[in-house]
């Protein structure tokens, strides 16, 4: 196998140019791959956050507060659906705190407001996004609630997007992957024509077809290892370099930063599909010529 | 060694060998004779199974060549050394190493390769030039490295094929000379093809004459015609 590998390398640097050519392709698929992967994992973690933390949320008109007992049987009956993971009751005095905190930056908008201004309401979270309806519907009925709001306009939203995003990803990288087994294939389909008498006088001295095939394919796999680590690096780079615009476009949202862990599994995965893509081609194009 | 009865090869119509039947035992040594398109190449390329023939039974050191897998090809051939009239020596590898890729492709130990490797330069009298690419070598030269990596896996049967088709009378005198050298001391079966009447006559020995792909003559002490 190292003598494989040797032969490999040594067959690389002699034809600069076609492993330039093979490299950039096999990057510039895999840079796309981990793009969208990070994209649709981004998506994913938001639409998590959404689905997790408190959706439903029950207003109480301003100058109602509700009596502890009323609290006690609109979480009994919330409950008793089966759909309720975590009810929350919010006072006006902790509503203000709240306001306060959000707006500590601005003193002229915390003078204005006192706790007697804002709503008491009711912070309900739902097992699964399905139910917020359910747990609208329920609420919204009880003595004193003047308004109810849910986000099920943003988790379908992002359900959506998020689809889309793993829709279209998938589509294309998996037709720029083809395009670069097709490359792979045809670049090594050149070396393995080009060195047909050496396959010639290989077999005649009784070499196998693994033999012969070896260089070859460890050829495929080095473009695809090479290829993954300058799509990573790339990668990470534009991430790294966005993070800034990121952290402010999902103010409040903590999804950032990304796990160092998180993004040597994608250096992993992308190895694994450079090599086998590599592979993949090489194998082709050795058998096509061999069988031939 | 080698066994083959009415054996035929056909290529499109053109017939290159027509009902050849013949027997070679373990040991001997055999000119394969004939004018140019008399079926010599096309009967080697048999031997080693480069080519299939199309009907007939071939068997060669117990293996029936009618019916080999192409799966068991390699291992076949690593009992059989060849010799080529254009030497078929790959030309970014050094004399040291195109001797050894026979070794090589069977997987022996790096220790073991050098060490056949140096026999067979001693055997060929090419110590010197081992480290030398083909381009640096003469045609003798280059015909005898192709001999030294003919034999370095010590086979049961060596082929050669007009080995000296390129080379000088003196060069091509040497090259057979050698060959008969090898074959006294490893005992190897030899089958050279050959139309150079001159190193057919001067040793005596087996020729099996060959003319419009049919065999003409079979005589164990036969000259050349």
């Amino acid at each position: 196998m190292t003598k494989a590998i040797v032969t490999a390398i040594s067959r690389i640097r002699r034809s600069p140019y076609q492993t330039v050519a093979a490299v950039s392709i096999m990057a510039m698929t895999l840079f796309l791959a981990s793009s969208f992967f990070l994209l649709a994992a981004g998506s994913q973690a938001v639409l998590r956050y959404f689905e997790t933390r408190p959706q439903v949320n029950a207003f109480f008109a301003s100058d109602y507060v509700p009596s502890q007992e009323e609290i006690e049987i609109i979480k009994n009956k919330v409950e008793s659906s089966g759909v309720m993971s975590e009810f929350k009751y919010i006072s006006k005095e902790d509503a203000l705190a709240l306001y306060k905190e959000l707006n500590k930056a601005d003193p002229l908008l915390l003078e204005a407001v006192t706790a007697q201004m804002l709503p008491a309401s009711l912070e309900i979270s739902a097992v699964s996004p399905a139910d917020l309806k359910t747990i609208a519907e329920l609420v919204k009925t009880e003595k004193g609630v003047e308004d109810v709001r849910f986000a099920e306009d943003i988790v379908t939203s992002l359900t959506r997007w998020t689809e889309s995003v793993r829709i279209i990803g998938a589509s294309l990288v998996g037709a720029h992957v083809l395009i670069t087994l097709i490359i792979i294939l045809l670049i090594i389909g050149l070396k393995v024509s080009s060195r047909r008498d050496e396959i010639q006088v290989l077999q005649l001295v009784g070499a196998s077809t693994g033999y012969i095939a070896a260089p070859f394919i460890w050829e495929g796999i080095l473009y695809g290892v090479i290829g993954a680590v300058i799509a990573w690096t790339l990668s990470y780079l534009t991430l790294l370099s966005s993070m800034d615009f990121l952290e402010s476009f999902l103010s409040g949202i903590p999804i950032l930063p990304v796990p160092v862990l998180f993004m040597f599994e994608l250096l992993g995965g992308e190895l694994l599909v450079g090599a086998l893509v590599g592979s993949l081609g090489g194998i082709i194009a050795t058998r096509r010529y061999l069988k031939a | 060694m080698v066994i083959a009865q009415n054996l035929t090869k056909k290529f499109g119509s053109l017939s290159a060998l027509e009902d050849i039947s013949l027997t070679i035992d373990p040991g001997e040594f055999v000119f394969l004779t004939g004018a140019s398109g008399s079926g010599k190449t096309t009967l080697i390329r048999l031997l080693i199974r480069d080519l299939k023939a199309d009907s007939g039974q071939l068997s060669v050191n117990k293996h029936d060549l009618m019916i080999l897998p192409s799966g068991k090809l390699p291992l076949f051939r690593r009992d059989i050394g060849t010799v080529f009239q254009d030497f078929k020596l790959l030309l970014d590898r050094n004399v040291s190493e195109n001797i050894a890729l026979p070794l090589e492709v069977r997987g022996v130990k790096e220790a073991d390769v050098q060490n056949a490797v140096k026999i067979a330069l001693e055997m060929v009298g090419l110590t010197s030039k081992s480290t030398a690419f083909p381009a640096q070598l003469s045609g003798g030269e280059l015909q005898r490295v192709g001999l030294a990596r003919a034999i370095v896996g010590r086979p049961k049967l060596l082929l050669a094929d007009e080995p000296t088709g390129n080379l000088d009378p003196k060069t091509a005198g040497g090259i057979v000379r050698l060959i008969k050298e090898i074959h006294g001391h490893l005992k190897t079966t030899v089958i050279m093809a050959t139309h150079n009447s001159e190193i057919v006559n001067h040793y005596s020995l087996r020729v099996i004459s060959l003319d419009k792909g049919k065999v003409t003559k079979d005589n164990k002490e036969g000259k050349y015609d």
